[in-house]
């Protein structure tokens, strides 16, 4: 068994630079896509001299979050499920000095943390979200998600998902966030290129990732168990909004749609507001 | 330029061996601490440094060492 | 030694709560509108960004309490305010806050339950849900409940004092008669407050363990925030000393008794009663909060009347002030606890601490209104014969 000596010659020169290295190797499942996200996070921090001291990552609860949790050599804030939009709301309002990665995922975000995320986005809270969406909550199973294709065949599905999903990136754009898209965890140069532009962009930056779920979305949903098909069935059933504009909403029924949706770099955030409001309100009393 | 792979990190997923345009990795035969069969270098002077590899893994396994 | 005095007013409890804990620094408020507390949150609304402070209606009560735990994790004192039913609702948050070891204030304006009950109407049916209410006990919890105006404006600073010695939650545990009461409040000049302040660490960042489970008994304990360069580690789940997220049996046995310790092994700092004619007692009346005035009130009644009765009021109802109830239990024949609920919570609790030492006989109520001293003495001469 290698020591963390040994392992310190194989270090991969950004996890060495800003991850722990006694917690990794991380703890997702093999061919799970949040790696290439973490990876995609720590290209940009090193673009943006996003640094340990300057860079708070914020998770919730599920996969997307237990994986990423005490890995950053930073601070490490781990919120109660759905409510990472909450918590980030009272650091950002406190150090708006600071930067907030919120790595969250489809059940956290669009379901329990739902109302939280309507309202950081009405806001513009000035963070980064990265929802990571494997279409099924992973960390407890294999339940069904609010992401989760209609008929899925899921641990509380297994007749078939009766629901609709949510589309969350229609949601965010709905409720005013700043930035919006939608990439697979496998368009690494797109996701990089768009972490680094909601960092770059005020207000809440939401970016949905579509994460390959070997374990439970592709075993149980999609019958399949080989990470290569799992990762070949999004790329099947993914398309540039480009591309979509050509196509007619039959042919576009189940697909994933793939893009930058929102980039308003003029709309205010409740922390530009804010902080400006009580410069007023004080030079008035003087 | 050289590829270095942290065996120990390495889960099997497959990734580095299927989408390297260039072929240079192979399942080995080998196994790590956590049992995971893991790839091996098969072709390294097929390598283009495209980088791929390294983004395709989800663990930080694989180093492209353009200091070697 | 009186103070000097920066403000007289004729205010409303909830104000003063508002402005207690702008003396006290809390510079963060995160808050949802409820009936009775929704005046604190109108107040700060005002007096925070006055004094470059942050006051945010959040989408919900629990939004308000998860950002007020990442407001303490980033250096606010902070607070949020509600009624029962939104406590309920906060109790998630809530225990983020213990198990993180988080300094920060809730303030419960108790009001007729159960459910919404009467919205605008006194009750006193929170005091095991502040204490016992959230996920999985091994709380940290301390409450104090005030009876007056004055009170709550001195209570709320010592509620932000005690969050910052014990790193804990503390709740100021009020209810709508104080709460809506208008009275004189006397707010001192700022450099007669007390306010304990946030220590920092002195040993770099590999030194330091966020969560002392070596030395459960610690208080004023070292707390770094988010920037301070401590790579602090923040979760809801059972973790290490550092923060890292852990299953083992001794790693939980030794987070839960670091975070229960803390407080039980200071039980004197967090013991604090007022007793009036309780020096040759025969019988005692015992009620905190609103109740304790109108208790106080049948003693003097009672003792009008011949009855060697005597009065106490527990200021700290959490942790529960075992000993000065058996004290008195010993020293006694039968206690009267009035209270404004029909579960029989505080007069359960007088009567554990009692120790079978004295009767104890709850005088309960649905609430809406405090008892009147008439309806207590009433009672109090039917328990006595």
């Amino acid at each position: 068994m290698k020591t963390q000596e040994d392992m310190a010659g194989l270090m991969h020169p950004l996890a060495a630079k800003y991850l722990r290295p006694e917690r990794l190797p991380h703890k997702a499942c093999p061919g799970c896509g949040i790696g290439h996200v973490v990876h995609c996070t720590l290209n940009v921090c090193e673009e943006l001299d996003l640094t340990p001291d300057n860079t708070v990552w914020v998770q919730g609860v599920g996969c997307s979050s237990r994986i990423s949790y005490t890995l950053w050599k930073g601070d490490n804030i781990d919120a109660h499920h759905g409510r990472i939009f909450t918590v980030a709301t009272g650091m950002k309002m406190s150090r708006p000095d600071l930067n907030f990665i919120c790595f969250t995922g489809d059940g956290d975000c669009a379901s329990i943390g739902g109302n939280h995320f309507l309202h950081a986005c009405r806001r513009n809270l000035d963070v980064t979200a990265l929802m990571f969406n494997n279409s099924i909550y992973g960390m407890t199973g294999g339940q069904v998600a609010p992401t989760s294709p209609v008929g899925a065949k899921t641990q509380t599905t297994p007749y078939g998902n009766l629901e609709d999903p949510m589309d969350a990136c229609k949601v965010a754009m709905a409720a005013g966030a700043s930035y919006v898209a939608r990439w697979r965890s496998t368009d690494f140069k797109q996701l990089t290129n768009s972490i680094k532009k909601g960092i770059q962009t005020k207000g809440l930056s939401f970016i949905e990732i579509l994460v390959p779920c070997p374990t439970q979305f592709g075993r149980y949903v999609l019958n399949m168990t080989d990470t290569v098909e799992i990762v070949e069935w999004y790329k099947e059933n993914s398309v540039t909004l480009k591309k979509a504009e050509k196509m007619s909403p039959e042919e576009l029924e189940g697909k994933f749609l793939l893009g930058e949706f929102a980039h308003n770099e003029d709309r205010t955030g409740i922390v530009e507001r804010y902080w400006d409001a009580v410069e007023k309100i004080q030079e008035g009393r003087k | 330029m050289e590829i270095r792979i942290n065996k120990e990190f390495c889960k099997g997923c497959g990734y580095c061996i299927e989408y390297c345009p260039q072929k240079v990795y192979e399942l080995s035969d080998e196994l790590n601490g956590k049992g995971y069969r893991i790839p091996c270098v098969a072709r390294p002077d097929d390598c283009v440094d495209c980088g791929l590899c390294e983004l395709y893994c989800p663990e930080f396994a694989i180093i492209l060492d353009k200091t070697a | 030694m009186s103070k000097a005095i920066k403000r007289k007013d004729f205010v409303q409890g909830d104000e003063a709560i508002a402005e207690g804990a702008i003396a006290a620094g809390c510079r963060y408020f995160a808050g949802y509108p409820i009936t009775p507390a929704s005046e604190i949150s109108e107040c700060l609304a005002r007096r925070l960004p006055e004094v470059g402070g942050v006051a945010m209606q959040m989408e919900d009560e629990l939004a308000s309490i998860h950002s007020i735990g990442g407001a303490s994790v980033a250096g606010m004192k902070a607070l949020t305010v509600s009624s029962g039913p939104g406590i309920s609702l906060k109790l998630e948050g809530l225990g983020w806050g213990i198990k993180n070891e988080l300094p920060y204030v809730v303030v419960d304006v108790q009001r007729a339950g159960p459910s919404n009950g009467v919205a605008t109407r006194v009750g006193q049916g929170d005091l095991y849900t502040v204490k016992y209410g959230s996920a999985g006990g091994n709380n940290s919890i301390i409450a104090l409940s005030p009876k007056s105006v004055q009170e709550a404006f001195d209570l709320t600073i010592e509620c932000f004092n005690l969050a910052e010695i014990f790193r804990t939650p503390v709740f100021l545990l009020a209810d709508e008669t104080v709460g809506h009461t208008r009275e004189l409040l006397e707010i001192p000049e700022d450099s007669e407050i007390e306010r304990v302040e946030r220590k920092k660490p002195t040993v770099p960042p590999e030194e330091f363990h966020m969560y002392p489970f070596d030395t459960p008994e610690a208080i004023n304990y070292p707390y770094p925030n988010i920037g301070d360069g401590y790579g602090i580690c923040v979760s809801p789940y059972t973790h290490t000393s550092r923060g890292y997220a852990t299953e083992g049996m001794k790693d939980q046995d030794r987070m839960v008794q670091r975070i229960v310790k803390k407080v039980t092994a200071h039980q004197d700092m967090l013991t604090r009663c007022e007793e009036e004619l309780m020096d040759d007692a025969e019988y005692a009346i015992i009620a905190y909060g609103c109740e304790a005035r109108p208790s106080l009130e049948a003693a003097k009644m009672a003792r009008a009347a011949g009855i060697k009765a005597g009065f106490m009021r527990p200021i700290f109802v959490w942790p529960f002030p075992d000993e000065p109830v058996f004290k008195i239990a010993s020293k006694v024949k039968k206690i009267l606890v009035p209270e404004l609920n029909r579960d029989g919570q505080f007069s359960r609790e007088v009567s554990r601490a009692a120790k079978g030492q004295a009767e104890v006989y709850h005088l309960g109520s649905g609430g809406v209104e405090t008892h009147l001293p008439e309806e207590i003495f009433e009672e109090f001469k039917r328990i006595i014969k």
